[in-house]
């Protein structure tokens, strides 16, 4: 098969986006695909998350993990400027994709959003056959190609095909949790991405649907990078090369602000953190 | 306002770490005992030796049963998960170390009625007496969680391993009497195991440095470069 819609040249009208940069560490192998640099996002008074600094490498899994607040979801929707669509979000700081400022001027949201993928909480297919939740974006995008490759090719990618490929023209609705989901991940790979980001994308599933979609992320990470906020610390274990732990500070009016106490590989994370904060989130030890 | 979201887990390592360190010292008493025996040939020590070594092995088979249901059920991180890591170790090293004390014990009851050699003698009691400090600092160390304190334990194991060197060349001197030659060589047997002893209470050391650092880590073995 051949019928991957080519690579968007450029997220940046009429600009050439480069290749991936080099690794901001210094480190072989893997290059920093997003940095962030000093970012705070607020939804008109509330600060949501406070000054907030990390780099997420090319073909890894990132894990951002944390308690409820903490911004870890905010964090992850300005990657796609999907913040954008809130009444009253502003972000500062920087955030740059490849080298790029995404929420430079010329940047247009719509094919960031292309190159960088979501996956929600709750499986949420269009009320269409699986064929027509797959070549929906690629049509609306006025892609011109095989779209029967395409959908064969994401849903292999997906790891569904071998379950869908006699129904294809059933409601993407007569599928289970766990097979919409993955409905919805080839969904995304359709429109060719470079990154998916997914926001509790097995809370809503079964162990058994977990692991398939754990074992697909992995899969995944060899052609994406993949950014997974998760509640499921051992899920985020299981499944991510690094982790960023994100906690909460409550103001004296009880405002909520995130803000990243830590960001390492997730064996150091999850065994010897460096920061008692995180300790005390991992070991259950907290207010 | 810290607060513990898992205290039933929490209270079962929490009773895992007092088991463990309970053992400890059992099998702290268990090699004084042993080393009394052999010099005071006193088959009641033996006895009791042994007894004792059954009573470690069934809290040893304990810990590891609760250590599986532990994480299991629990899936400990951080300075828990090290925490379960350094109780599985220690289980282990201290399972042997009774083990050294029931094969020295065992020895003194087979030697009992032999003639001794009081300088050979008189080394083992050194080690024997070398020994209790270093099974004390370990103890101390894992109890208080004091990762600069079982780093003295590497120098404090040299003497010993310098008695144990030396003790075939006094074998070597009974060579001249059948009878003596057979206990003299026998001690062979408890230098080597009481020399074990002390690279245990080493091993137990650095789990707690690794409890406390999460870095694996081996101590410098000065007996690794020294020379007869």
């Amino acid at each position: 098969m051949s019928t991957r819609m080519e690579s968007p040249s450029t997220v940046v009208g009429g600009a050439v986006s480069p290749g991936p940069s080099a690794g901001l560490d210094g480190s072989v192998g893997s290059s920093a695909i997003f940095e962030i640099q000093n970012l705070n996002v607020y939804y008109r008074a509330f600060h949501a998350v406070a000054d907030t600094s990390l780099n997420i490498f090319q073909n890894e899994i990132t894990a951002l993990i944390g308690p409820s607040g903490c911004g870890k979801s905010t964090v992850l929707r300005c990657l796609n400027r999907m913040n954008d669509l809130i009444d009253g979000a502003r972000v500062e700081g920087r955030v740059s994709y490849h080298g790029i400022d995404l929420y430079g001027s010329s940047v247009d949201p719509v094919e960031v959003r292309r190159r960088i993928g979501m996956v929600f909480q709750k499986p949420n297919p269009f009320p269409k056959s699986i064929y027509e939740n797959i070549v929906f974006g690629p049509r609306v995008a006025g892609w011109k190609g095989d779209f029967d490759d395409l959908v064969e090719e994401s849903l292999v990618r997906a790891a569904l095909w071998d379950e869908v490929k006699d129904k294809l023209q059933n409601s993407a609705y007569d599928l289970s949790g766990g097979q919409q989901q993955r409905l919805c991940i080839a969904r995304a790979i359709a429109t060719s991405p470079d990154v998916l980001l997914m926001d509790e994308p097995c809370s809503a599933l079964d162990p058994i649907a977990t692991y398939r979609i754990e074992t697909l992320m992995r899969e995944l990470k060899e052609q994406y990078t993949i950014v997974v906020v998760t509640h499921n610390m051992q899920q985020a274990a299981r499944v991510s090369d690094r982790t960023a732990f994100f906690s909460v500070d409550v103001g004296e009016r009880g405002q909520r602000t995130g803000r990243l106490v830590e960001y390492d590989s997730t064996d150091r994370v999850f065994t010897a953190p460096g920061k008692k904060e995180t300790e005390d989130y991992i070991t259950g030890r907290f207010g | 306002m810290m607060s513990d979201q898992r205290p039933e887990f929490h209270a079962a390592l929490n009773r895992l770490e007092e088991t463990t360190l309970s053992m400890a010292e059992k099998v702290e008493g268990m090699v004084d005992m042993a080393m009394r025996a052999l010099v005071n040939s006193d088959e009641r020590l033996v006895s009791q030796v042994i007894e004792s070594d059954d009573a470690v092995d069934e809290i040893y088979m304990g810990i590891r049963a609760r250590w599986m249901h532990i994480m299991a059920r629990q899936q400990p991180m951080g300075r828990d998960l090290r925490m379960m890591a350094a109780i599985l170790e220690m289980n282990n090293t201290l399972e042997r170390m009774g083990d050294q004390s029931v094969n020295i014990a065992k020895i003194a009851r087979v030697t009992a009625g032999l003639p001794r050699e009081e300088t050979i003698l008189a080394k083992l009691q050194e080690m024997g007496d070398l020994l209790k400090p270093m099974i004390r600092t370990a103890i101390d160390a894992f109890t208080r969680r004091d990762a600069e304190e079982c780093r003295l334990l590497p120098a404090m194991d040299v003497p010993v391993d310098v008695l144990n060197r030396s003790m075939w060349k006094h074998v070597v001197e009974c060579g001249h009497d059948p009878e003596l030659l057979e206990w003299a060589t026998r001690m062979i047997l408890v230098s080597r195991a009481l020399e074990r002893v002390g690279d245990q209470a080493v091993d137990i050391g650095e789990q707690v440095a690794f409890l406390m650092t999460g870095d694996h880590q081996e101590f410098l073995r000065l007996h690794d470069y020294g020379s007869d």
